[in-house]
């Protein structure tokens, strides 16, 4: 099969502020042509550290770099009347554009969807904004941490009686892209049936409340409002415990009976003994001293050896691991997760987070470093627009670009 | 009705749990054609409300012994007229029935098969066994969701599960656009601890380039630099004192607002305030000033006050204010409805995108196991009455 990309042909024009950066990430991942149009001096998220060796620097910022790998840069304008022309002839030749600035920016600067539309039928316009495009808190500031708040991602996170915690990473922009990225591609699929494109409101509010699985279900289902619970799961068949070397996760699916014996031959099986245990719904209901029990078993175990040990008899157990330890661990670098990618004018080569899939046919690749400012705008304006070196002079000298 | 994004793709759907499910459900949505295959009995409990009426609904369902070798065949001749099998067993389940890849391929050169197993196919750890929860420990995401002290406090549920289901169902949708495009079907091998670790973001990039250990994140900004920026206690409702207000303060404008807003306190006009480095630099003593302020506030009035002027600021929201109060979630009317069996209602969590022509829509509410048989085995398959109950006495199919 060809190897440029599941993707390749697609041609998005990324607008996006750091909030929906990702999802042009994901399609340039797998082979879309994406191009990034970023204002003159820079995206504002080429202002967020972390930053490489901690040298605040548009083009060192490691936060854009992660949202950006693959893609190309055009700085632009929008707010000119000539950048905004530049736009919509080069949407004229795009399939996708998404943008996530406050709802009604684009159309404010005459590049709505009116006119996105007029201007190339078959494009599709993909507006990711907190709280989408319509209803009384549409014009509302967030954050990532204001949008898991009113998500109610971040009021199940954390111990009870205790302030809620912050997941690692940014999840709301993370969840958002992810269904951002599929409505994109069901738009595309949408395109072949109707014929033209459509504009796709992706709130990101909705987007987070559909990445945590059981808040809403259990207020629909039982009026119950779920609580921060600590470590212990919703569901009740995992906790965290400490062990000699730092902590593990208990897991009281599987089979039961090896955990039993293994517990058992340890001397410190207590009650676990009994039939009762046997019933995995028993279980659940009596988590606490169950977990109890085994947080006694597990301590004088280190992590690694209480991993091997329960994975051999095919106990869903896991070690608590902190995430440098992804960068040694042995099944990731089997597969090839980590990829090195080259930044040439630092003379460095730095290891990336690779593909969340692994495709036989089309596979994830990278094609390019994430793109200095404005690094690829003449390239673009002559490849795209057919402009001469003239013109593009021209629009760098006006500041256009 | 509208038509739909993904009408005329068919889904042969072996998944189970919840990552499975949720990549198939947002497929359903949209208007694929899914067909459970299952076995009965499924598991105890209705599985049309809650969390269970989520993840299924829009399906179809039917109860095949792959056990049996007429259940097998079944499941290959569904395939042939599938475009996508999915899977998250993991790597021998599939490959024991013959349904793998390579085996459909042969019989189907279009066939997209994607297999979300919990570690991926290949590589030493390909056997383990997972679930969300040791998914998210395995990844970091536990030990760093953390109070001050590092003790692990969270996650309460599944956040690999849900970053899986997503992941898996993005992944079908670029592999049928190749299909479409090449008219080549392939193979996605999905582990679903790998697409957990692929949204932790820019946090990994900092331990390769700077070598940086990493903290909870706690309220340290990983969106932008913010002071004030937090989750401060305000007045009880009804109540219940676990009511939060989410705060973020970027720029000096947003400062300038934020304090008049609260009413220019003398505390804000003090020089170590002044610009966001020194109230990042000083930001206990500026949280403390914030926290008093917040508890003598109701949080959705503070709220209302604080975006009124622009300033970032949400409610903690927990189950029922999402469910039940947002009037903004309400207006978009985000919730679904879905009709049970005896009549009454339910809601379900709504599609989180909007596609101005060809929205998708909840239409079905989660099928009981077996209740396509007729419908899958009969229509698409052209069994009639006799075999298929042929099927039934050899204990093919359940009824």
């Amino acid at each position: 099969m060809n190897d440029d990309g599941a993707l390749a042909g697609l041609k998005v024009l990324d607008l996006t502020t750091a909030r929906g950066h990702l999802c042009g990430r994901i399609l340039a991942d797998m082979g879309a042509n994406v191009i990034k149009i970023e204002p003159r001096g820079g995206d504002a998220g080429r202002r967020f550290g972390p930053f490489l060796d901690d040298r605040p620097h548009p083009d060192r910022s490691l936060f854009f770099w992660f949202y950006n790998l693959n893609k190309r840069s055009l700085t632009l304008d929008l707010k000119n009347p000539r950048g905004r022309e530049i736009l919509l002839a080069l949407a004229r030749g795009a399939d996708l554009v998404i943008e996530s600035f406050a709802p009604g920016a684009i159309a404010e600067i005459g590049a709505g969807w009116k006119e996105l539309h007029a201007a190339n039928p078959a494009l599709i316009l993909l507006s990711i904004a907190p709280f989408g495009q319509t209803g009384p808190y549409r014009d509302f500031a967030a954050d990532d941490a204001i949008l898991t708040a009113m998500a109610g991602m971040l009021y199940v996170n954390g111990s009870p009686g205790r302030k809620p915690v912050r997941p690692l990473g940014p999840q709301a922009y993370h969840s958002s892209a992810y269904y951002a990225a599929i409505s994109a591609m069901c738009a595309l699929f949408a395109r072949d049936r109707i014929g033209h494109g459509q504009w796709i409101d992706l709130s990101m509010q909705e987007a987070t409340i559909s990445a945590v699985e059981h808040v809403a279900g259990g207020y629909f289902a039982e009026g119950r409002v779920e609580p921060r619970r600590g470590t212990l799961h919703w569901s009740r068949y995992f906790r965290v415990a400490r062990c000699r070397d730092g902590y593990v996760m208990h897991c009281s699916l599987g089979d039961w009976t090896s955990l039993v014996q293994w517990v058992a031959g340890d001397g410190k099986a207590r009650d676990l003994v009994n039939p009762e245990w046997e019933d995995v719904v028993y279980r659940a209901e009596h988590a606490e001293h169950l977990f109890d029990v085994l947080d006694e078993w597990v301590k004088d175990y280190s992590r690694d050896e209480l991993l091997e040990r329960a994975q051999m008899l095919r106990l869903p157990y896991a070690s608590v691991r902190r995430p440098e330890a992804l960068f040694e661990d042995e099944q990731l670098a089997a597969r090839g997760y980590f990829v090195e990618v080259e930044h040439p004018e630092l003379g460095r080569k730095i290891r990336y987070p690779g593909a969340p899939f692994l495709f036989n046919g089309t596979p994830w690749r990278v094609r390019r470093r994430p793109p200095l400012i404005g690094e690829h705008s003449e390239e673009i304006l002559r490849e795209e627009l057919g402009l001469d070196a003239a013109e593009i002079a021209t629009l760098a000298a006006e500041g256009v670009i | 009705m509208a038509p739909m994004p993904l009408e005329g793709i068919r889904v042969l759907d072996f998944t189970w749990v919840v990552a499975g499910p949720v990549a198939t459900r947002i497929l359903a949505d949209q208007g694929a054609e899914v067909i459970k295959l299952e076995r009965k009995p499924g598991p105890p409990g209705s599985r049309q409300i809650g969390l269970q009426g989520d993840l299924h609904r829009n399906k179809r369902s039917i109860a095949v012994n792959m056990s049996h070798p007429q259940g097998v065949e079944i499941a290959r001749r569904l395939a042939q007229i599938s475009n996508l099998v999915i899977d998250n067993f993991s790597a021998r389940v599939m490959r024991m029935w013959g349904m793998d890849f390579a085996s459909l391929s042969q019989v189907n050169p279009g066939i997209v098969c994607v297999s979300m197993s919990g570690l991926g196919h290949t590589g030493p750890r390909s056997s383990y066994v997972s679930y969300g929860p040791t998914l998210q420990a395995l990844g970091g995401y536990t030990m760093l969701m953390a109070e001050e002290s590092g003790e692990p406090s969270g996650f309460g549920y599944s956040y690999a599960d849900m970053s899986g289901g997503y992941t898996g169902a993005l992944a079908s949708l670029i592999a049928l656009w190749a299909r479409k495009r090449t008219g080549k079907g392939q193979f996605v091998d999905l582990s679903q601890f790998e697409a957990a670790i692929s949204v932790i973001g820019p946090a990994l990039l900092d331990i390769a380039a700077n070598r940086r250990e990493q903290t909870p994140p706690g309220w340290t900004c990983q969106e932008g630099p913010a002071a004030p920026h937090g989750a401060y206690r305000c007045r009880p409702r009804d109540g219940d004192d676990d009511r939060w207000l989410a705060i973020s303060v970027r720029t000096q404008a947003e400062w300038d607002r934020f304090v008049a807003a609260i009413g220019a306190p003398g505390w804000a006009a003090d020089a170590k305030f002044r610009t966001l480095y020194l109230r990042m630099r000083n930001r206990s003593e500026l949280d403390a000033h914030v926290a008093a302020w917040a508890a003598g506030q109701s949080a959705e009035t503070a709220m209302q006050l604080l975006q009124s002027v622009g300033v970032a600021a949400g409610l903690v929201a927990n189950g029922a204010d999402i469910c039940a109060r947002d009037p903004h979630l309400k207006a978009r009317n985000f919730w679904g409805t879905v009709t049970l069996p005896d009549g009454l209602t339910t809601h379900v969590t709504g599609i989180p995108m909007k596609l101005s022509a060809t929205p998708g829509a909840i239409r079905t509410v989660s099928p009981e196991i077996g209740s396509s048989n007729d419908y899958v085995l009969g229509e698409l398959l052209g069994l009639g009455r006799a075999e298929r109950d042929g099927l039934i006495a050899d204990g093919a199919v359940w009824p």
